[in-house]
C-alpha cells in the first residue's frame, strides 16, 4: 500500500463521507470503503473511470479544475487531493471550492524544494528536474505546472484561512502537530490535514 | 384481473389488465394492456432482471431483428449475447410505453366505455404514468427487485422516475443523455412538431383514425424538425456538407437540391409508416411535463436506504440533452447523498450517439453493470 494511503486510512474515522479528487483507478476509494467509509472519486481519464466502475465504486468523470464546482456545499467530511495539487490550474481556487464542499481537506504532494531536487537543479541548470513527473516529461509538457515547497503550501493554507491540523512526513510516517511542518529541506513527500474553521 | 398472453400482432407478450388506472391528470383509464418483449432467462432468484425504457419513437424491440422495420433492433449494439447488456447473463424486459403505438394502450385503441377509438379523448399521460404501468408489469412477472433500469433520452426520464417513485424495487439505474426536467428549448421543439401535426388538415382534431386518413405531412415535418435536434452540426457537415443531390448545378427552385434535404425528407417519410401522429402528440407532452427533481428530493431517504447506484451518462456533442443537464442530475443526486457515478463520452454525433456504435460508451455501461453486486 502507498505510504500516504496508510496515513489517510488511519486519519479518517469510520462512517465518514469522502471525496477523492484525482482518484485514478480507485485504489484509495476501495481501501476506504473496506473501512466502512463512504467514498466517491473524481477522475479525468475515462479508462480509469471504467476501472472504478468495474470495482463497483462511485466515480465522477471530469476535469477537477471545473468538476468540483458542481458538488453541493458541505457534502463531504473529507476531500482528498494526493499527488494532484501541482497539476491543478489554480490551486487556490480549487482549495477555496473544497473549503465549501468538505469539512476537512487532505493534500499530499512531493516537496519541490527538497535538497536533492534543488541540488540537481543547480547541477543541471534545467527546470526539467524540478518539474518532472515521468521520464518523458520536459519543462514545457509537464503536468506539474505549480511546483511548490512545504513552506509554500503552508503559506497558501494560511492565506486562505485554512487551519493546519496536522502534517505528515510521508516517507518516515512521522506526524507533526499544532501547525508544525516537516523539514522543507529534507522531507520528500508531505501530507497536510487542513480544515475550514 | 391481470393476464399475460402471447401477442398475436407482434412478437412478444401482452399483459392485459382489467382494472382502473388513476393517472397524474386525475383521469382514469380502464382496461389497458402492455405489449412487451423479453430476452434471456430470468434466474431462479429473480435477481438478474434489467428493464429497458425506450425513447420517444422506440419500441419494445431493442435487440434482435425488429418486426417493424425488419432491420436490427434500435439498441442491438447494446442488448444481446455478449453485448454490454448481456442476454446470456441478464433477463431483459422492454415494454412499449403507455400512449405508444406498438401494442400498449394508446390513443389509437378502442375506448371500452364508448367502443370508439380514443383519438383526442385519450387522457394526457405523464412519464410517471408510463412508469406506473411498467411497475405493474414487473410485479406480474414476479420480480421484486430489478438489477437495473436503463434508458436514453425519454428512456432516461423513465429511469429517473423509477428511482424516484419505486426506489425499493431496483438496485441501479443508468440514465443516458437525459435530464431532470425538459428544458424550455426542448418544449419549444416539441411544440413546433405538434403544431405541424395539428395544422395538417388530415389530423382532423385527432379523429383521423376513425376516418381512415393520416396527417402524414404534419407528422413527417415534425419528424424532420426533431431529427435535426438528434444530430449535431458536425454530424450534418461530415455526412452531407453542401453536396448536391444527384445533380451538378443548383436548380433555382424549391425542389431537392442538397443531399441533406433529401435525407431529411426521407427521415420524415419513413417515420410516417411506423409511427402514429396522436401517439407523437401524447408522448411529447409527457416529456414536456416531466420534472422529477422534487420527487427525488422527497424520496431521498428511501433512495439512500436502498443503496441505489446511479450512473449518469452524457455525450459531448449532444445539444438536445447536453452534458450540463446530466451534471444537474449528478448534483441533485449528490446533494441527497446517493451513490452516483458520471461519465461524459466524447462523440461528435449528437444526441443520437446513444443509439450508435460508440465503444467507449459501451465500455462504461459494461463496467458499471459488472460492478453491481
Amino acid at each position: 500500500m502507498r505510504s500516504d494511503y496508510k496515513i489517510i486510512l488511519d486519519l479518517i474515522p469510520e462512517n465518514s463521507k469522502v471525496l477523492d479528487i484525482g482518484c485514478s483507478d480507485g485504489e484509495l476509494i476501495s481501501l476506504l470503503e473496506n473501512k466502512n467509509i463512504s467514498a466517491q472519486g473524481v477522475e479525468l481519464n475515462q479508462e480509469k473511470v471504467i476501472s472504478c466502475l468495474e470495482k463497483g465504486l462511485d466515480v465522477i468523470h471530469g476535469d477537477i479544475n471545473v468538476m468540483v464546482e458542481d458538488f453541493p456545499y458541505n457534502q463531504f467530511d473529507y476531500c482528498i487531493l494526493t499527488q494532484t495539487i501541482q497539476a491543478v490550474q489554480k490551486p487556490d481556487v480549487l482549495l477555496n471550492t473544497l473549503k465549501k464542499i468538505g469539512k476537512n481537506i487532505i493534500v499530499g504532494f512531493n516537496n519541490s524544494a527538497r535538497l536533492s531536487k534543488v541540488l540537481s537543479f543547480l547541477v543541471s541548470g534545467s527546470f526539467d528536474s524540478l518539474l518532472k513527473k515521468s521520464n518523458s516529461d520536459q519543462w514545457y509538457n509537464t503536468d506539474y505546472i505549480h511546483p511548490c515547497s512545504i513552506k509554500d503550501f503552508k503559506k497558501l493554507a494560511l492565506d486562505l484561512d485554512l487551519r493546519i491540523i496536522n502534517t505528515f512526513d510521508v516517507n518516515n510516517q512521522k506526524k507533526f502537530l499544532n501547525g508544525k511542518i516537516p523539514s522543507n529541506l529534507f522531507c520528500r513527500e508531505v501530507l497536510f490535514h487542513i480544515a475550514n474553521d | 384481473m391481470r393476464k399475460i398472453t402471447d401477442n398475436s400482432e407482434y412478437p412478444g407478450y401482452l399483459l392485459k389488465c382489467q382494472e382502473e388506472l388513476l393517472l397524474d391528470s386525475g383521469k382514469i383509464i380502464s382496461d389497458f394492456q402492455v405489449a412487451y418483449q423479453t430476452y434471456g432467462k430470468l434466474n431462479s432468484n429473480k435477481n438478474n432482471a434489467i428493464l429497458i425504457c425506450h425513447a420517444l419513437t422506440g419500441d419494445q424491440f431493442p435487440a434482435e431483428e425488429s418486426p417493424i422495420t425488419k432491420k436490427k433492433g434500435w439498441w442491438d449494439l447494446m442488448v444481446g449475447p455478449n453485448r454490454p447488456i448481456d442476454t446470456n447473463k441478464y433477463f431483459v424486459i422492454c415494454s412499449n410505453v403507455l400512449g405508444g403505438c406498438v401494442g400498449t394502450t394508446g390513443p389509437n385503441d378502442i375506448n371500452p366505455k364508448t367502443n370508439k377509438i380514443y383519438g383526442p379523448d385519450f387522457p394526457t399521460i405523464t412519464i410517471r404514468d408510463m412508469v406506473r404501468v411498467q411497475k405493474i408489469l414487473i410485479d406480474e412477472l414476479g420480480i421484486s427487485k430489478l438489477l437495473s433500469v436503463i434508458g436514453g433520452s425519454m428512456g432516461a426520464m423513465q429511469v429517473l422516475q423509477w428511482a424516484a417513485t419505486y426506489p425499493e424495487s431496483l438496485k441501479s439505474i443508468i440514465s443516458i443523455a437525459g435530464s431532470l426536467k425538459h428544458s424550455a428549448q426542448n418544449i419549444a421543439f416539441d411544440e413546433a412538431g405538434r403544431q405541424s401535426i395539428m395544422l395538417d388538415p388530415n389530423w382532423d382534431n385527432g379523429r383521423y383514425p376513425e376516418k381512415n386518413k393520416k396527417p402524414e405531412n404534419g407528422l413527417s415535418v415534425a419528424r424532420m424538425i426533431a431529427h435535426i435536434t438528434y444530430l449535431s452540426e458536425k454530424a450534418f457537415q461530415n455526412k452531407f456538407g453542401r453536396n448536391l443531390q444527384e445533380k451538378k448545378d443548383l436548380s433555382f427552385g424549391f425542389g431537392i437540391d442538397f443531399q441533406v434535404e433529401s435525407y431529411l425528407r426521407y427521415q420524415g417519410k419513413s417515420f410516417v409508416d411506423r409511427f402514429d401522429a396522436n401517439s407523437y402528440l401524447y408522448m411529447t407532452r409527457a416529456m414536456d411535463y416531466f420534472d422529477v427533481s422534487s420527487e427525488i428530493q422527497n424520496n431521498k431517504n428511501k433512495i439512500i436506504q436502498n443503496g441505489i447506484r446511479f450512473l449518469v451518462l452524457s455525450f459531448t456533442s449532444d445539444w438536445l440533452f447536453p452534458t450540463k443537464e446530466s451534471k444537474e442530475i449528478v448534483s441533485l443526486l449528490n446533494s441527497v447523498g446517493s451513490n452516483v457515478s458520471f461519465a461524459e463520452v466524447v462523440s461528435d454525433r449528437g444526441h443520437d450517439s446513444f443509439l450508435l456504435d460508440e465503444p467507449q460508451f459501451f465500455k462504461v455501461c459494461d463496467g458499471f453493470l459488472k460492478g453491481i453486486k
